[in-house]
């Protein structure tokens, strides 16, 4: 079974070797075909956006847009007009949004078609989507271990060549880490880059809407139809949105990476290092020179998110009380007992935990010790990352301490858990855009590299990123799932 | 910073959660752990330095004071299931 | 022990825009439920808000209007806390870094005094929705239009320290954000809601005592019985050796009494925090100058301009200036008036404010335009008609189509000017009334009203009263 990319499927299109609704079907018998075992995804009855396919692969194609005929799965946490969106929760189990995300709606207007919305931890916490109402995700590579989270199910369907491309979000390395963890390509824009609107918000200061796929090349071609500035969202910028697959053959020779002697501090298996130092290596042939730098407080990462992101969160899901939508109990007569009730039966215990921590941290008293602690913190490791990037042009560091764990290992100790983000947490903090590409395997297990760029600098991540994958394969590895399988389309 | 039951059950009151008894000590002990990692903050030296609630250094901007809304209860109320002559429904409050 | 009353008000105005202050929803009042909440006023899973500028400009000119500091950063809170008519449960507010800070008001008080009030600051927040606890049994009724209508919140300093007082200060704000026009101040329909935090301290204590809040007071009658009720219920508590409990109470008009509001849970924390989805609003300093040097006329400029241009007593011109629309009504009357303003100013207080008064309307209300008195006016000025005719004509012009002119000429109420008919008249009024004219030539000058009372009915009140007087007396002189 081959896993096609965007690109070739823009080639296959455009050459009339398939048709788009053709290619609809491919996916659509693939999910059913092999979904069962990953429980990639949460609702595959999505009907076909008909409106830029054709049955006969002879007949004229409409009008080009530039992602038409595309399919692509969605992150159950975009709201999809009259398409049920749940966030991996009982709360929002037969939720259907009147209203689609601006991303989803962009991508609508390109032509591109939605397969289906993808599993995912709850409410997007979690970073093994072992937290999901609908059952944990399994990591095509090896379906006891976890695909990461909380982006599992888009990370699993695109390495399982379910869907040739996935939408995800990333508010602590809930894109890169899965990505990192399927042997894919995931990619964090700047915060504000894409816009949040629809997008059902976790914690506002750190979310963001990004792309999982087979590559850089893809990743750009969805970029540029996603991003952009948006009236509906407040925090999105009005910064022009370049023509991201036009860049990708820059010269990279002579790119400054600054590596993070913080990053680098011993306590990286071996193997995993082994792989670093080639990527590096592969880096240096390109042209690319290294330089050690420091980023003194990025030792504060987990801490510091794990109080402004429940914090957030804790207030950003108050709305989530029966009253106009969502899991409501019956027969309760007392309001107060009605509203612990519907949160108690329709939030998991990972939800739960963090709406506590949250209300604790922001509670009287609490405040200044731990909340404006916290954000005082963040500014501290943002002002390294600026200090950092005078000297340098892209940061060069690890995605996870490990590859994809075993299911069941991690999800009884949260603070085992939090840790997985030590990596990743830092470019959420400062709003930093961070891709997470594949470089190797140990153990047949994937492994990623992680670059953070400067604000508004995903160009130089998606260039970088696409020399490696020409000179490189690793993003072309199938997982063992797939090759077994003898798949006749 | 310790923890207790009874922080729990404040805490509880304040967010509308409700835990089970036999969870309670759970949810105790993975609190505790969790505000030992967050702990780690205090030793960060941020004296002089500006809280950061914001990722870029942006100001809100402002629409323009026009209606573009329309009327659409019908579809919005859909999505809830006890709904009567156009009014929300919940357990009585009492004043 | 003498108890000094220690009051301050909150009080909550809705800003008279269009739409909401974080989405674009009508604000309109009175329409049915739920029919103009959005997505973003009903708190759907990923709505975001969008801050309205009208409503920035707002709360800018109320700070400029009370010599106020306007924040160059401001801030946007979230002030968390469950309740059925707040969707997102959470409400946008401020919290550190308001919009205005630091203005003042002054307050007149009975002996005529001058009494500043500080304001301690100002802040934009969210409207919620509205609960109807009787609508259906056993449930409450959430109606949800209401959620996002702007609100400015003004704080007074604890200074005000009587009802009367307070009563003042609520009236002035009152008065002044409708000339700002930035509310229509509608008491009844919510626009304007007061807060008043009592407390009472010993004399000469520099420490304040314990203050309960009583909420809601929708009426200027209400506040000061409320608040006077609310002074006696804690000096009798204090003086009984006991302490005020701090709560919110409500003000049970019927029963002319405060009421304990009996609430679920203790003091709320709020847990306020700077809202992440929006981002601190600049304001730059040309943008309140531009609105600065757009401010319009004040209460005390329109007074002394009154007095000093139009020559208009003081008196006068503040019983007109009070009601920002009836001040611009007599304005508008003024564009079309050639005589002497006083003449305008006194009609508007004793004949248009007695229709309003009767009729319980307002000047917006009235079927009278402005041109129309002033025509009126003009007609008594230039001798066309009496005042008393023109009283006649006042009242036929609320269901008259015509105009002045056409009334007049219609009905034939020219005054009579003619001294010959005039005299006519008299002489026949006299004749009729033998014993009133020997009562007069006896010394009883109080007759003179009858017999002028009887030329003026003689003549359907067209003859002009004062040469009806001088004849009068003339012809009686000569007798």
């Amino acid at each position: 079974m081959e896993r096609f990319t965007v690109k070739a499927i823009q080639n296959m299109l455009s050459d009339k070797q398939i048709s788009a609704a053709e290619l609809f079907d491919l996916y659509r018998s693939r999910i059913a075909d092999y979904d069962q075992s990953l429980n990639a995804f949460i609702t595959t009855d999505v009907l076909p956006n008909t409106a830029y396919m054709t049955d006969d692969q002879d007949q004229e194609s409409p009008i080009d847009f530039a992602l038409t005929g595309i399919p692509y799965a969605a992150k159950d946490i975009f709201c999809t007009q009259g398409i049920k969106t749940t966030c991996g929760s009982k709360m929002l189990e037969n939720f259907i949004p009147p209203y689609d995300a601006t991303v989803v709606r962009r991508l609508k207007t390109q032509g591109a078609v939605l397969l289906g919305k993808t599993n995912m931890d709850e409410f997007a916490m979690g970073s093994s989507n072992e937290t999901s109402y609908f059952g944990s995700v399994h990591n095509p590579w090896d379906i006891e271990r976890t695909p990461g989270g909380s982006s599992g199910g888009s990370a699993a369907a695109v390495a399982a060549g379910l869907a040739p491309i996935a939408l995800g979000t990333d508010t602590g390395g809930s894109i890169r880490q899965p990505a990192a963890f399927t042997g894919i390509t995931g990619l964090k824009p700047t915060y504000g880059r894409c816009s949040r609107y629809g997008m059902v918000a976790f914690a506002s200061s750190l979310d963001q809407a990004g792309i999982l796929a087979l590559s850089a090349e893809d990743t750009a071609i969805f970029l540029e139809s996603m991003a952009g500035f948006d009236p509906l969202d407040s925090t999105s910028v009005e910064e022009s949105v370049p023509q991201y697959s036009q860049y990708l053959e820059e010269n990279i020779k002579g790119k400054i990476i600054g590596l993070p002697k913080e990053f680098f501090d011993g306590s990286l298996g071996s193997a995993y290092e082994a792989l670093i130092a080639e990527s590096i290596d592969s880096y240096k042939k390109l042209g690319v020179v290294f330089k050690e730098i420091s980023l003194p407080n990025i030792g504060y990462s987990v801490p510091t998110y794990y109080v402004v992101a429940p914090a957030e969160c804790s207030s950003n899901l108050a709305r989530y009380d029966g009253v106009r939508f969502g899991y409501r109990s019956q027969n309760i007569e007392d309001l107060d007992q009605f509203y612990r009730t519907n949160r108690q039966i329709g939030f998991g215990q990972e939800v739960k935990r963090r709406i506590i921590t949250g209300t604790y941290v922001l509670s009287a008293g609490y405040y200044d010790a731990y909340y404006l602690k916290a954000q005082k913190v963040r500014q501290l490791i943002n002002q390294d990352f600026a200090r950092a990037f005078e000297s340098v042009d892209i940061i060069l560091g690890p995605t996870t301490q490990t590859a994809a764990f075993k299911l069941g290992e991690k999800i009884d100790d949260p603070v085992s858990m939090y840790m997985n983000d030590m990596y990743t947490i830092s470019a959420n903090l400062a709003g930093l855009p961070a891709i997470s590409h594949p470089i190797g395997f140990v153990e047949n297990l994937p492994y990623g590299l992680q670059l953070i760029a400067p604000h508004f600098k995903e160009l130089d991540l998606l260039n970088l990123t696409h020399q490696y994958q020409k000179v490189t394969d690793w993003h072309q590895a199938v997982p063992q799932l797939l090759q077994s399988s003898e798949g006749n389309d | 910073m310790t923890i207790t039951k009874s922080d729990i059950e404040h805490l509880c009151g304040l967010s509308k959660l409700n835990l089970d008894d036999d969870e309670v000590p759970i949810y105790l002990q993975q609190m505790t752990d969790i505000l030992e990692m967050i702990e780690q903050l205090q030793s960060a030296d941020t004296n002089e330095i500006i809280p950061m609630a914001h990722p870029l250094d942006m100001h809100q901007r402002l629409r323009e004071d026009i209606v573009t809304e329309a009327n659409h209860r019908d579809i919005y109320q859909k999505n809830s299931s006890h709904v009567e002559e156009g009014f929300y429904k919940v357990p009585k409050v009492i004043e | 022990m003498h108890w000094e009353t220690v009051i301050g008000l909150e009080i909550h105005v809705q800003l008279a825009c269009d739409s909401k202050i974080f989405s674009s929803a009508s604000t309109a009042y009175g329409q049915e439920q739920n029919t103009q909440a959005s997505l973003i006023d009903l708190g759907y899973p990923g709505v975001l808000p969008v801050l309205n500028q009208e409503v920035v400009m707002m709360a800018i000119k109320f700070g400029l209007a009370v010599d106020a500091e306007i924040a160059d950063l401001s801030i946007f809170a979230r002030k968390n806390y469950f309740y059925p008519d707040l969707p997102k449960g959470y409400q946008i507010s401020q919290y550190e870094l308001p919009i205005v800070s630091g203005g003042q008001l002054f307050i007149t008080l009975d002996n005529g005094t001058e009494k500043r009030i500080g304001i301690t600051r100002a802040h934009l927040e969210e409207d919620a929705g509205k609960s109807i606890h009787d609508k259906f049994p056993g449930t409450s009724a959430i109606d949800l239009n209401r959620a996002g209508t702007p609100l400015l919140e003004i704080v007074s300093e604890p200074e005000l320290s009587s009802a009367k007082e307070a009563t003042l200060y609520m009236q002035k704000i009152h008065q002044l954000v409708r000339y700002l026009k930035i509310s229509d101040g509608n008491m009844q329909e919510g626009s304007f809601r007061c807060d008043a935090n009592v407390s009472l301290k010993p004399k000469d204590n520099t420490e304040l005592g314990t203050r309960a809040e009583i909420k809601n007071i929708n009426s200027f009658r209400f506040i000061e019985n409320a608040i006077n009720y609310e002074v006696e219920r804690q000096k009798e508590i204090l003086e009984q050796g006991g302490s005020v409990v701090q709560e919110t109470r409500l003000y049970d008009s019927d029963a002319g009494e405060t009421r304990s509001m009996r609430t679920k849970e203790e003091a709320n924390d709020y847990r306020y925090f700077p809202d992440p989805d929006l981002l601190p609003v600049k304001i730059d300093k040309e943008i309140i100058e531009k609105i600065a040097a757009s401010l319009p006329e004040l209460f005390n400029q329109k007074v002394d301009r009154y007095v000093k241009t139009l020559s208009i007593k003081r008196v006068d011109a503040t019983a007109i200036a009070k009601n920002i629309e009836l001040a611009e009504y007599f304005e508008d009357a003024l564009n079309t008036y050639n005589g002497n303003p006083q003449l305008l100013a006194n009609w508007l207080i004793t004949e248009v404010m007695a229709i309003l008064n009767k009729d319980k309307i307002e000047i917006a209300s009235l079927s009278i335009s402005a041109k129309s008195v002033s025509q009126l006016i003009q007609r008594i000025d230039d001798g066309t008609i009496s005042s008393t005719i023109a009283k006649n004509i006042f009242s036929q012009l609320i269901e008259s189509e015509m105009s002045v002119d056409e009334l007049i000429k219609d009905q034939g109420l020219e005054q009579i000017s003619d001294t010959n008919e005039i005299e006519q008249v008299i002489r026949t009024v006299l004749n009729e009334n033998q014993e009133q004219q020997d009562q007069y030539l006896a010394g009883k000058e109080q007759v003179l009203g009858f017999l002028i009372g009887k030329v003026m009915q003689k003549t359907q009140g067209k003859a002009n009263p004062k040469l009806v007087n001088d004849l009068m007396v003339e012809i009686l002189s000569n007798h």
